[in-house]
């Protein structure tokens, strides 16, 4: 038995845990899977960058905690943004079944925002090392 | 491949349906995921070696999480574990990103390496 068939006979059998409506079109599935994949990828690479600043950078002069003040919250929002993806994706799965309206989806407002926001945080701890 | 109609085409048969290229495409978004968890376990691995190791480990397991329920039987197969797999992807991010918040913050930092 190879080991993707041991793996897929550890898991549930399920499409969706929704009983509910018909089953989508696969390609719509498929591309639901893939943006899940997709958002996935951009929480572990947050995470890789949270990582990257608060060990890898030097330290800046005069912001002691400026490294933990921007990696940090990436680091966090990498892990808030995989739970987000997951519950988008069930919503998506919800309303393909449903032959429903796409819902809307919060997760480029958050990015946005923290991103943002650290770019901000950023911008104040470089003018502070730079003046001291 | 046609066009969908709409969504979730009451009425088809979901078996008799071609997925076309969109099962390729799905396959290798899986892959990209996992080569994106050895990215970020080679980057950990320079901060901590057992954690890195970890996340690297984590790299083969999602790339056949992938290919579950994809084998080269019939074309218009769907992910039977589909949501199982998903959950498994969402944990174990949520895990490494608690894992490099302990390192980030209890870790001893490596300053000047991306100077």
């Amino acid at each position: 038995m190879s080991w993707s068939r041991r793996l897929a006979a550890l898991l549930p059998r399920t499409v969706a845990q929704d009983s509910g409506g018909t089953e989508p079109d696969p390609r719509f599935t498929f591309a639901n899977e893939r943006t899940f994949l997709a958002w996935s990828r951009t929480a572990l690479a947050l995470v890789v960058a949270g990582l990257a600043i608060v060990q890898l950078l030097p330290p800046f002069p005069g912001v002691s905690a400026g490294r933990h003040l921007l990696g940090v919250p990436l680091i966090a929002l990498g892990a808030v943004l995989a739970v987000a993806a997951y519950a988008e994706w069930g919503r998506n799965q919800h309303a393909l079944r449903r032959g429903e309206p796409m819902p809307r989806s919060v997760l480029p407002w958050i990015l946005a925002a923290t991103v943002t926001g650290i770019a901000i945080i950023a911008a104040v701890v470089l003018l502070i090392s730079a003046i001291r | 491949m046609t066009a969908p109609t709409g969504p979730g085409q009451p009425g088809d048969d979901p078996e008799e349906r071609d997925p076309g290229l969109a099962r390729e495409r799905t396959l290798l978004s899986w892959t990209r995921t996992a080569i994106s968890f050895g990215a970020l376990g080679g980057t950990v691995l320079r901060v901590n070696a057992v954690t890195g190791l970890i996340i690297l480990a984590i790299a083969p397991v999602i790339w056949q999480l992938g290919r579950v329920s994809r084998g080269r039987g019939a074309r218009t197969e769907l992910p039977a574990a589909g949501q199982a797999r998903l959950l498994l992807i969402t944990a174990s991010i949520v895990a490494v990103s608690l894992l490099c918040l302990v390192i980030a913050i209890f870790g001893k930092a490596v300053p000047g390496t991306l100077r």
